[in-house]
């Protein structure tokens, strides 16, 4: 009997604990909501502000204040046009090069799959300023192609498919095949399919590491017309200084979508980790 | 069976292949060349100065500084991300239900851009913010956590030890899954304590995770720029001055491209040999532990 209580009396603990500990990992999160609705004179005073007001809110949708407007709407679309059509890119270009290397005998294929690894391991930091040069002289500098194609291939991605797709049984290819199937619509109509806890991984990944990029945009975006919204708070963290407020809200309206989209998909996620982690 | 068929094969290699050859083998040869020149982004001159590049950042101190800081964030970002990434693991890991929900909830750090969670350390942090003026009216304590080179680089570390602990923590929790609940039951009947436990069992067991996440974390702290290049822009004094963070200044801001390239294949060298030395480290303890 007195064992039972000291075994739930432990649980417990372990929940308090652990409860605890989350919400002292998760505070910056509550910090910056609380302080995109705290008055302004509240703003970073408090780890709790004590008044609350909607004026950063406003501020930012209406950009009344400045002259300048500054175009945090224009830029959350811009960071999710941007994000959404590399990682597209990304996802289809992984799945076609996966498929081929898990389950296409051709000549060159150990030379590719050892090229990707190479690259993996590769300090990728060589590639920034003649990448910027190429981009520069197709004259794509301040455009959506110059943000999108140079970040197009996620060796990473192909990796991932790659030991996924060779786990699945040749037959089933095989006799999708005498049915009459291309391999097109055997990847399409039947391997990505089947691959679907791990899509949601490496898309969650993907979209989360694009969504936040900040050194290639900031190169390549000039002006106002293609700036994604991380690399315009990156941009008004000095000058916007004395606007705290603002500069939280803004950059809650960057994190929420993230956080959205991965509790949205956080079930597939768990299984998919569980596979990828074994 | 598989079906030999090469021009299938290339069909569905070629996104890979163009983007290899565009955005990969050209920008690296390119670098090569670039780093034998002194071109400056601007002009339509390029002199080629041979070794000059190398030789002038071999003598500068502010190359030294970028070698050495960068180890600093290793030895300092490396445990720090361990211990709260073991930490977010143990206390899951110990739960009987709802691990899933708390793992996802831990999970979330790891979503946020590093330029935001700068802009809330910055405000935190700042001379009037909470955390300051707390120190100061309780304890007269007055930390200049920006200003001073190792409260600069500690906090660096933090911040992204912070957003990395839950995916790492995942990686361990499942490392700690897959271990024999029986390896427990006959230490308790042992008498072993909870230090040996972890020690002597767990550590041992949960090695291929630990490995995971040991190389993972030494990849990042090779790479760090976002957070230095927002809270400190490399200072003060240089003491947070990475080599992306160099690289960066000297292409972007002092225009000087090809100087930029000879420091960023002088940094390429020294973080490969580096990853290749401390993994081989890494797996000789493994072996220690009977892992091969």
């Amino acid at each position: 009997m007195v064992g039972t209580k000291n075994k739930t009396l432990k649980v417990t603990l372990n929940y308090i604990f652990t409860i605890v500990f989350l919400l002292i990992m998760i505070f910056p999160f509550i910090y910056l909501v609380l302080n995109s609705f705290a008055s302004w004179d509240q703003v970073d005073k408090h780890l709790i502000p004590t008044s609350y007001s909607l004026r950063s809110w406003q501020w930012l949708f209406s950009n009344s204040v400045t002259v300048a407007p500054a175009p945090w709407v224009q830029a959350f679309l811009h960071t999710f046009i941007v994000s959404t059509i590399t990682v597209f890119l990304m996802m289809l270009f992984a799945v076609m090069v996966a498929y081929a290397l898990a389950k296409i005998e051709f000549r060159g294929k150990k030379l590719v799959d050892n090229f990707i690894l190479f690259q993996m391991f590769f300090p990728g930091i060589i590639l920034l300023i003649p990448q910027f040069l190429l981009i520069t002289k197709v004259g794509w500098i301040d455009t959506f192609q110059g943000m999108i194609l140079p970040t197009a291939v996620s060796l990473w991605a192909i990796f991932m498919y790659t030991n996924f797709f060779k786990a699945i049984p040749d037959t089933l290819i095989e006799s999708a095949k005498l049915d009459g199937a291309t391999d097109m619509q055997i990847l399409f109509k039947i391997v990505v399919p089947m691959s679907k806890s791990i899509t949601t991984v490496i898309f969650l990944f993907l979209y989360t590491e694009r969504w936040t990029t900040l050194l290639w945009d900031m190169i390549v975006s000039k002006s106002d017309s293609t700036v994604t919204l991380n690399v315009l708070i990156s941009q008004m963290f000095g000058p916007y200084g004395t606007y705290p407020g603002p500069m939280y809200a803004a950059s809650v309206l960057l994190t929420l979508p993230l956080i959205l989209l991965f509790l949205l998909f956080s079930k597939n996620f768990q299984e998919g980790m569980q596979y990828t982690l074994k | 069976m598989k079906r030999r068929n090469n021009k299938l094969g290339w069909l569905f290699t070629s996104p890979y292949l163009i983007f290899t050859t565009i955005f990969f083998l050209l920008p690296l040869f390119w670098s090569f060349w670039l780093a034998l020149t002194n071109w400056n982004l601007i002009s339509p001159e390029i002199k080629f100065v041979g070794l000059e590049n190398f030789i002038v950042s071999f003598k500068n101190a502010k190359i030294h500084q970028a070698f050495f800081v960068t180890y600093k964030f290793l030895i300092v970002f490396v445990p720090l991300a361990l211990i709260l990434s073991m930490l977010v693991a143990v206390l899951v890991n110990r739960l009987p239900k709802f691990k899933g929900v708390f793992l996802v909830a831990f999970f979330l750090p790891y979503l946020s851009s590093g330029v935001v969670t700068s802009l809330i350390v910055k405000g935190i942090l700042s001379y009037n913010g909470p955390i300051s003026t707390w120190l100061r009216n309780s304890f007269g304590w007055d930390v200049d956590w920006l200003g001073s080179p190792t409260a600069a680089l500690i906090v660096v570390s933090v911040m992204i030890a912070w957003k990395m602990s839950g995916y790492y923590g995942l990686i361990l929790v499942s490392g700690l899954n897959s271990i024999n609940t029986e390896i427990y039951e006959a230490a308790a009947l042992d008498g072993v304590n909870g230090w040996q436990r972890f020690w002597k069992i767990t550590v041992p067991m949960l090695y291929p995770s630990l490995y995971t996440v040991l190389i993972l974390a030494i990849g990042v702290s090779f790479g760090i720029f976002t957070e230095v290049y927002q809270l400190t822009g490399g200072g003060p004094n240089g003491a947070t001055n990475t080599w992306q963070m160099e690289i960066y200044n000297q292409a972007f801001v002092n225009l000087k491209s090809g100087y930029a390239s000879a420091i960023a294949l002088i940094a390429a060298v020294v973080t490969f040999l580096s990853i290749g030395v401390l993994r081989n480290l890494i797996e000789k303890w493994g072996k220690h532990y009977g892992w091969n």
